[in-house]
């Protein structure tokens, strides 16, 4: 139910990692979402389709691997991984 | 082009759940709207098709501090539409039981969310560095709450034990009686909180609020009552959506309640007590007089005492039910077997204000209808209201310190976005 609402905060986040590394865009972004996230597979992809419309990570895909340990310390977090970045010519 | 993956590992955190968009022109306030974005949850459209029998804890869901109010307005509504009566040991245990919710619900708002404000830290987390003797009595308080939620609802979020009808199980009387030194350090805890929420500094403002609350002969209401508010209206919680509408609004997703014709209301503590003053018990009714309340309240600063009030009258009226409780012949009323189609609603009092149900029935007990109007959505456009008025109070702030009193003004009604308005998104436009 809180899809939105992370979500914004999870653009904001590559959003600022993106301008850090000079990046033009973010093409692919991994996840990690624990057990007792409450977060729905299907809405959360629907929901990034929508929530990145205009942002640097338009059109990038979203990878995510739910675990299925209720024991995990971060079990009700979700936890952005890494970003594929694209940059200019000769930059690292 | 150069690609690259840069590995973050960075724990995302569910952000504010609302914003507010301000348009200013000159010394104008042209347009004040409050946005709620959380997605909607479509309680309503899973109910259809249910077993009557589940609406309980399937509403319970929908609020981890109020799971009660839930699940008695669904009780009350579906028992009106198979004409049940259920009275007696069962109805003072559900009284009792609200009472808990009341007592942990206000706890949580007074201490750990409103107090910061008045006292100038961010959160409770930083209260509780110089002032851990205020965040103990609120988690004290909230404690006793919630351990009468669990010997009487089974479990102290999302009660387990509670059915139409009454309960699976009612608790003995020895179990409700080794509560009574608790609630007792909570009735005292609760009139210390009176005294502390009064002794805050309020912005000296009033609002001209239409309170509306349930309101009955006998006692500050929970359960029963008519619909009452201070500009003369009185009827029956059956005719609610005859008096009260919900609206869309393009920027939100919750909905908007207004009184058909009129305009915004405010339901929750402040509206009750301003209606209900007059049948608070003893105790609660003496910190009442202590604070100097009055018989109405319409600064929206001072509901933290308000609030402290009604845990007063929540602790004593709990002590009073378990001194009066004998466990009923049988736990629940039985439901009729076989019924035609029909369709039931009720009104009770959450902490945060009337909580309206409305269910239609198959003739085989499956729920074709469901309508659920929570005390949020028929708050929000009063909040809207009384942002509208800060802002043209405060035009010369800047934006952060705007952002904050906005923030205050919010969480002055306690919606259910409170504990995530500290993250309140301001778009201010001026032109």
């Amino acid at each position: 139910m809180h899809e939105e609402a992370l979500l914004r905060d999870l653009l904001r986040k590559i959003d600022e990692v993106a301008r850090e590394n000079e990046a033009l865009r973010v093409t692919r972004v991994r996840l990690w979402v624990g057990a007792l996230s409450h977060l729905a597979e299907a809405h959360l992809a629907e929901r990034w389709a929508m929530s990145t419309v205009g942002s640097i990570a338009e059109g990038s895909q979203l990878d995510v691997t739910f675990s299925g340990d209720p024991g995990d310390p971060r079990a009700n977090r979700a936890v952005l991984e890494s970003i594929d970045t694209v940059g200019p010519a000769g930059e690292p | 082009m150069t690609e690259r993956t840069i590995s973050v590992d960075y724990l995302a955190r569910v952000e504010g759940e609302g914003a507010l968009t301000v348009r200013i022109r000159g010394q104008e306030v042209d347009d004040v709207q409050l946005r709620i974005f959380e997605p909607p949850r479509f309680f309503e459209a899973f109910l259809r098709g249910r077993s009557y029998l589940e609406a309980p804890d399937i509403t319970a869901r929908i609020c981890g501090i109020c799971p009660v109010a839930y699940q008695m307005s669904s009780c009350h509504a579906l028992e009106r539409a198979l004409g049940m009566e259920v009275g007696g040991p069962i109805r003072e245990l559900r009284r009792l039981l609200y009472c808990g919710e009341w007592i942990e619900s206000h706890a949580l708002h007074i201490y750990l969310l409103h107090a910061p404000d008045f006292l100038g830290y961010p959160d409770a987390v930083h209260l509780a560095k110089d002032h851990p003797e205020a965040v103990r009595h609120g988690l004290e308080l909230k404690k006793a709450g919630n351990h009468l939620m669990q010997v009487v609802g089974g479990r102290e979020i999302h009660p387990v034990n509670v059915r139409i009808g009454g309960f699976y199980r009612c608790p003995t009387v020895d179990e409700l009686g080794a509560l009574r030194p608790e609630l007792e350090r909570a009735l005292a805890l609760a009139e210390e909180t009176v005294r502390f929420a009064a002794a805050l500094d309020f912005p000296d403002i009033e609002e001209d609020y239409e309170f509306v609350a349930l309101r009955n002969e006998r006692e500050y209401p929970m359960n029963e009552g008519e619909v009452a508010s201070n500009r003369g209206l009185r009827v029956p919680m059956h005719q609610f959506e005859d008096v009260f509408e919900e609206v869309h609004v393009a920027h939100s997703t919750a909905l908007h309640s207004v009184r058909r014709g009129a305009g915004s209301y405010l339901v929750g503590p402040l509206a009750r007590y301003a209606l209900n003053h007059d049948r608070l018990p003893p105790r609660a009714r003496s910190a009442a007089n202590e604070a100097g309340l009055g018989g109405t309240v319409r600064n929206p600063y001072r509901s933290i005492v308000v609030r402290a009030v009604e845990v007063v009258f929540a602790c004593e009226e709990a002590l009073r039910l378990l001194d009066h409780y004998r466990p009923p012949a049988a736990p629940f009323v039985e439901p009729p077997p076989t019924f035609r189609a029909t369709e039931g609603s009720a009104i009770t009092e959450a902490p945060r204000g009337m909580l309206y149900h409305r269910y239609r029935l198959n003739d085989g007990g499956l729920i074709e209808a469901a309508k659920i109007v929570a005390p949020t959505s028929q708050n929000q456009k009063r909040i809207e209201d009384d942002l509208r008025h800060l802002v043209e109070r405060s035009l010369a702030l800047d934006d952060a310190s705007l952002t904050d009193a906005c923030e205050r003004a919010i969480r002055n009604h306690d919606p259910c976005i409170s504990c995530s308005t500290h993250f309140l998104s301001l778009d201010i436009t001026r032109s």
